[in-house]
């Protein structure tokens, strides 16, 4: 959490960390230019990173960027015995972890004994990723996402807030028998009071005025959090409607 | 008149970093930067207020790993370089200046008095500790000091793992009292990262209050009266401070807080940058890598490349003013809000990363001063601490507050996208094999029992947030997947030799040298079914 502001930065700075981004004409470009290019090429990589949100860069990112150890890999001295860390584990396995009630991060490895056994067995038809969501005790259902042999990971989209998922590994063969490998353990996605009971934030503007007065800066920008931003963004819509 | 009750929490942290087999190392100078500029002078303007009479009470929350470098005797005696060769730039500048830039002199001299004077707190009043300084406020009661995760943590991320959570807790806490001989009461939560049922880690070591973001009462599963205006107990009893997002942002926004003021000095012109290499190369890293050296001679200005010079005399008018307004915000708040709190007068919470003050904004501990100084004048506003309000209000509504942290996006986010996301497959499996380790090797002593300390070290300080953090902002990438990859690769050495029942003494013995955190670190803390020898 540190305070910067891009503005700041000369341009021998800005032509710094252009050039350093692998920019070809940085060279000739102008103060304003490099900012907007600067911008524009990490709110392209912000978009990347996170294709679920509309995005706008965040110049935080700039921080610290004067001090980077950029391009020197030999910074620290190597311990004797170290080896490097491998791509993944000899095991089967997969794990999920909560990102925010949107989306959740799985990842997986399938041992060495596992994936023979699957050649041996005359391979697969499909990998897939068996999505458990739970509302409750009698409430349950699943979908399936499509991966292949070789990835590892997935960002995983969580259509309900207020359940529990769990993730499977399954592989299915050719005659289309469904195998699971392996299942993650189960994440709870929160749940927000005030999404389902938004007409009573309507009714009393005291209550809203309790709960906003705190999450809003003097300039109106609301605090950066989509449960925050859609509970505001219903509430203006009926105000306008 | 009721009292606007306001709690200032200043969250003191680097990650650690400590780099003794270089002559110099460029991260260091992070630790650096904080002592000469935040806390040195944070702590002489503390005992000018308390010398002076004030009335105050802070929270500070002094993370393990910064305490741990604070103490250190290496890096204290590389400090003292530092504040040498800062002198000795001080002496050149003062002496170029008045050749060829005559109206910075004055700056450079206001930061060649600066450099002087922590050097001399910091050798004579502190004898080279400046944990001293902080215990010495705490004794007389001037500021509460609470501790935080063990390597600071991102904890939600770790939920699924009890063990490493309970070790991040009580390490710290243990740390906590090495370092101020008291138990901590307070505990801030890395990033104010929170999930359902962290409190309980914190009660186990009867931590009496945490803070959470401004959001999570918003967010929580059932309504909660006071909003972010007073705090709530978590079932288990432990009690949740909302941060104020809206008193917080006065300060800490970078398009609307104070800092932005065109008046105040600019952070990002140094002479480190601006001055030829061939004059700057002694003072800045080898080969030629510019860094911040301090000395800044512009203000802010505003949004282009020709700054004014920096006039100390209008910053401090500034800084007067914004202290008016951020009181006169705080008692309209408090008439605003008047009909809408039920339960009583506002507690407001606000929470910063102390290098706020004094390093990236210059002003920033004089603008703390103003305000304290108000406050205590001043018969409507109370400046307070979580603990006194809890001794004070001990009835509090019971509820749980929502998942959240303060980072961008409000959840876990930032430590988890695309920049980032490799680091858990590793982080979670050291973690299982500590656990392994711990449950398979009990008891160990001498070697092994070192052998395995040092690998409970290096999960720990492969956990810190700050890794992903720098991942996440592209900011010094390469020293954050080196170190991550390192304590990774360091614990599975270790896993690997115990695998065979053998220890690898070259490396146990330069790892120790290199990563000498916590000196008490007992393994034992990883298996799951151990209660620390207490029945």
């Amino acid at each position: 959490m540190i305070l910067i502001k891009i503005d700041a930065l000369t341009t021998t700075e800005l032509q710094y960390i252009a050039q350093q981004e692998g920019m070809e004409n940085w060279e000739s470009l102008e103060r304003d230019e490099l900012i907007e290019a600067l911008e524009d090429l990490y709110d392209e990589q912000e978009f990347e990173d996170r294709p679920d949100r509309d995005s706008k860069v965040n110049r935080n990112r700039f921080c610290n960027s004067l001090t980077d150890f950029r391009g020197k890999d030999d910074i620290q001295l190597e311990l004797p015995g170290v080896e490097e860390l491998p791509a993944v584990y000899a095991e089967t396995s997969i794990h999920l972890l909560l990102r925010d009630p949107y989306w959740a991060y799985a990842f997986w490895s399938i041992s060495p004994i596992d994936r023979s056994r699957i050649e041996e067995e005359g391979g697969i038809k499909d990998l897939l990723l068996r999505v458990s969501m739970r509302r409750s005790a009698a409430d349950d259902e699943f979908f399936d996402i499509s991966v292949g042999f070789d990835d590892t990971d997935w960002n995983i989209n969580l259509p309900e807030m207020g359940c529990e998922y769990s993730v499977s590994l399954c592989k299915m063969d050719h005659e289309g028998g469904l195998e699971e490998l392996c299942e993650s353990k189960t994440v709870r996605t929160p749940k927000c009071y005030w999404t389902d009971h938004l007409d009573q934030l309507r009714e009393e503007p005291a209550l809203f005025k309790l709960y906003f007065s705190s999450l809003v800066t003097k300039g109106g920008i609301i605090v950066d959090n989509p449960t925050v931003q859609e509970i505001a963004a219903s509430l203006s819509s009926v105000a306008r409607s | 008149m009721a009292k606007n009750r306001l709690s200032l929490i200043l969250h003191a942290h680097l990650p650690f970093v400590r780099h003794i087999e270089y002559p110099r190392f460029l991260e260091e100078d992070w630790l650096y930067e904080s002592l000469s500029e935040t806390y040195l002078p944070m702590l002489r303007m503390l005992r000018r207020l308390r010398s002076e009479g004030y009335c105050f009470r802070l929270t500070f929350s002094m993370s393990p790993t910064l305490c741990a470098m604070l103490a250190d005797p290496a890096l204290q005696e590389r400090f003292i370089k530092y504040l040498e060769l800062h002198k000795d730039l001080g002496e050149k500048e003062m002496e170029r200046c008045s050749k060829e830039q005559l109206e910075c002199m004055p700056l450079a001299k206001m930061y060649y008095d600066l450099t002087l004077k922590n050097l001399s707190d910091f050798c004579d009043l502190y004898h080279n500790n400046v944990l001293e300084g902080f215990r010495d406020l705490e004794d007389s009661g001037h500021i509460d000091l609470i501790t935080t995760a063990a390597t600071h943590a991102y904890l939600p991320l770790y939920c699924d793992y009890p063990t490493a959570i309970k070790a991040q807790v009580e390490v710290a806490v243990q740390s906590h009292i090495r370092h101020f001989k008291k138990s901590p009461k307070g505990f801030w939560l890395p990033e104010c990262g929170y999930f359902p049922g962290l409190e309980e880690y914190l009660r186990k070591q009867e931590i009496d209050w945490f803070q959470v973001s401004a959001h999570s009462m918003l967010v929580a599963s059932e309504p909660v009266r006071m909003g972010d205006y007073a705090p709530v107990r978590c079932p288990d009893g432990v009690a949740a401070f909302p941060r104020d997002y809206h008193l917080t942002s006065l300060v800490w926004s970078n398009t609307e807080g104070y800092p932005c003021d065109g008046n105040y000095r600019e952070f990002y012109r140094d002479i480190g940058y601006d001055l030829p290499m061939e004059y700057i190369r002694p003072y800045i890293h080898e080969p030629e890598v510019r860094v911040f050296t301090g000395y800044k001679y512009w203000a802010i200005t505003g949004p282009t490349n020709e700054k004014r010079l920096y006039r100390p005399e209008l910053a401090a008018g500034k800084v007067q003013e914004h202290a008016d307004n951020f009181l006169y915000r705080i008692r309209m708040k408090n008439s605003a809000l008047d009909r809408s709190l039920r339960d009583g007068a506002p507690f407001y919470t606000l929470g910063f990363d102390a290098e706020l003050f004094g390093h990236w904004w210059f002003e920033g501990i004089d603008w703390l001063e103003a305000v304290i100084r108000r406050a205590s004048d001043a018969d409507d506003l109370f400046l307070t601490t979580p603990s006194d309000y809890l001794a004070t209000f001990p009835e509090l509504q019971t509820v749980q507050p929502g998942y959240s942290s303060w980072g961008q996006g409000g959840y876990s986010s930032v430590w988890l996208d695309g920049s980032n996301a490799w680091i858990y497959r590793h982080i979670h499996k050291a973690i299982e094999r500590m656990e392994e380790l711990a449950v398979r090797f009990p008891e160990q002593q001498s070697l092994k029992q070192r052998f395995l300390n040092q690998a409970s070290r290096e999960v720990l300080l492969s956990m810190a947030s700050d890794w992903p953090f720098i991942l996440h902002n592209k900011t010094s990438v390469g020293y954050a997947d080196k170190r991550l990859r390192d304590h990774l690769r360091n614990f599975n050495l270790v896993y690997e030799n115990m695998c065979k029942n053998a220890v690898n003494t070259e490396w146990l013995v330069k790892a120790e040298k290199r990563d000498n955190i916590f000196p008490d670190m007992d393994y034992n803390i990883f298996n799951p079914s151990y209660n620390g020898g207490q029945e």
